[in-house]
């Protein structure tokens, strides 16, 4: 069998390796795939463990780290957990942004230096469009933290979940307006899974549409990070790669036989990150 | 009820989905499933142990029956009481290997030599005798021995497994119980 990195070179799979660091989050969007909020379990993967697979990647060729959650912010070590982990390899961190005040903005600023960057969820150029599926208030707090980070030479990228194809006039505007570009903002669709799965909301995410990209939670080694979901409180097990994530070569051997037996022609179709 | 969740196909993970593609693989199979990188290896394992080999299924029947008996698994007893009236055993040797009537229905020299083994591989972590190993070596080849006892040994895995687990029959084996009067 060959290497991650011959899989990654030729596009069988995705080279960030994406880790999420916890489940909890200090917002329950109406669209959570996780069902996240400020009860949910919290299923931490740990700073020391995500150093380590970190590590691990990069010995196996992966070419980046993605964390998610949750709210990766939640975790009050982060902003020097990613430092750390962008010593290894480059890093992109998703998070809602509404937890940067001025402490942990002053925390941030190394990471100016580093290679990562924060992917900020913002889905409308307004309020009301905004705020309907995250929480009343949202839109003004991420629009006013923006330019900071940019200010502060934070590399930042927008990320707009249920968006049309090819974006809104009026959000690319006005993430242009914050000191973000084009090549920065990213638009994907919501995926009919977990609180969307309730409410009926979103596009079917399955192996065949979403993109291989190993996820290592605290439950196991998913398909993508779209795949860990939770429905009812449980997460999801019909992405589940394996249980065992240490060590990192173990779950990589059963994504790379995965991905080398998919039927030729398969292509992932749902345009995610 | 089954103390632990038993993952339905619409939540089978990625390796083990082929596990489903004739309907439900059973409570054994669909625990495993928790684990899939467990399961890829067991289910291989299990099925060489179990299927059909080179030793008869019949004389393979005797020893998960009595195994599963002798461990009072209630889950196997049930199973393999079913299959073994599938593998043509008579019902007063279902019952005998039960321990539910007298072994005495077995005349055949070999099946009682393995009987007594499958007795002394369930009696637990006793020492075997060399004169037990020698009583039994006059019947089998030493490769027959070896899937008997491997045999013997996965049963009784899977007794205290299906046990702890509380694993319920299926409705299959539930009908041929009913239907054959158990």
């Amino acid at each position: 069998m060959g290497t991650v990195a011959d899989s990654v070179s030729s596009g069988e799979l995705g080279g960030c390796l994406w880790l999420y660091s916890n489940y909890h989050c200090n917002l329950s969007c109406r669209y959570c795939l996780t069902e996240s909020g400020p009860r949910a379990d919290r299923r931490l993967l740990g700073s020391e463990r995500m150093m380590e697979l970190a590590r691990e990647a990069k010995a196996l060729g992966f070419t980046s780290i993605g964390v998610g959650g949750g709210e990766p912010f939640m975790l009050k070590e982060m902003p020097e957990l990613l430092a750390q982990l962008a010593g290894v390899l480059p890093v992109v961190v998703l998070t809602n942004g509404t937890l940067f005040r001025a402490k942990l903005l002053e925390r941030l600023r190394p990471l100016a230096a580093l290679p990562v960057t924060l992917q900020i969820s913002l889905d409308a150029a307004g309020a009301e469009g905004n705020d309907r599926n995250r929480e009343a208030g949202n839109f003004d707090v991420v629009t006013d933290v923006l330019p900071r980070l940019v200010e502060m030479g934070i590399k930042v990228r927008i990320a707009t979940t249920g968006g049309k194809e090819g974006g809104d006039p009026a959000l690319c505007e006005l993430h242009r307006s914050l000191g973000i570009g084009e090549e920065d903002h990213i638009v994907r669709p919501v995926v009919r899974r977990g609180r969307a799965q309730e409410r009926g909301m979103g596009v079917e995410g399955s192996v065949d549409t979403l993109p291989p990209e190993l996820t290592i939670t605290a439950e196991g080694a998913f398909w993508s990070p779209f795949s860990p979901t939770v429905l009812d409180g449980k997460v999801d097990t019909d992405m589940l790669v394996s249980r065992t994530i240490q060590p990192l070569d173990k779950p990589v051997e059963v994504m790379l036989s995965l991905v080398r037996g998919r039927p030729p022609g398969s292509d992932a179709s749902l345009n995610i990150r | 009820m089954a103390r632990i969740s038993l993952i339905e196909e619409s939540q089978a993970p990625l390796a083990v989905k082929p596990f489903y593609a004739n309907g439900d693989p059973g409570p054994i199979i669909s625990s495993f499933a928790q684990v899939p990188e467990m399961l890829a290896t067991a289910a291989p394992f299990i099925g060489t142990v179990f299927g059909e080999s080179a030793v008869a299924i019949r004389l393979k029947e005797i020893v998960v029956l009595r195994a599963s008996a002798r461990m009072k698994c209630n889950y196997c007893v049930k199973t393999h009481t079913a299959v073994a009236l599938g593998a043509g055993l008579s019902r007063d040797e279902v019952v005998a290997l039960r321990c539910e009537g007298g072994d005495e229905i077995f005349s055949d020299a070999r099946e009682k030599a393995l009987l007594a083994w499958t007795d002394l591989m369930a009696a637990g972590a006793e020492a075997v005798s060399d004169e037990a190993t020698a009583a039994v070596k006059e019947h089998f080849s030493e490769p027959e021995l070896v899937e008997l006892t491997v045999l013997a040994g996965a049963t009784i895995m899977l007794n205290r497994y299906c046990t702890a687990m509380n694993l319920p029959a299926s409705d299959g084996t539930l009908a041929v119980l009913e239907r054959e009067n158990f």
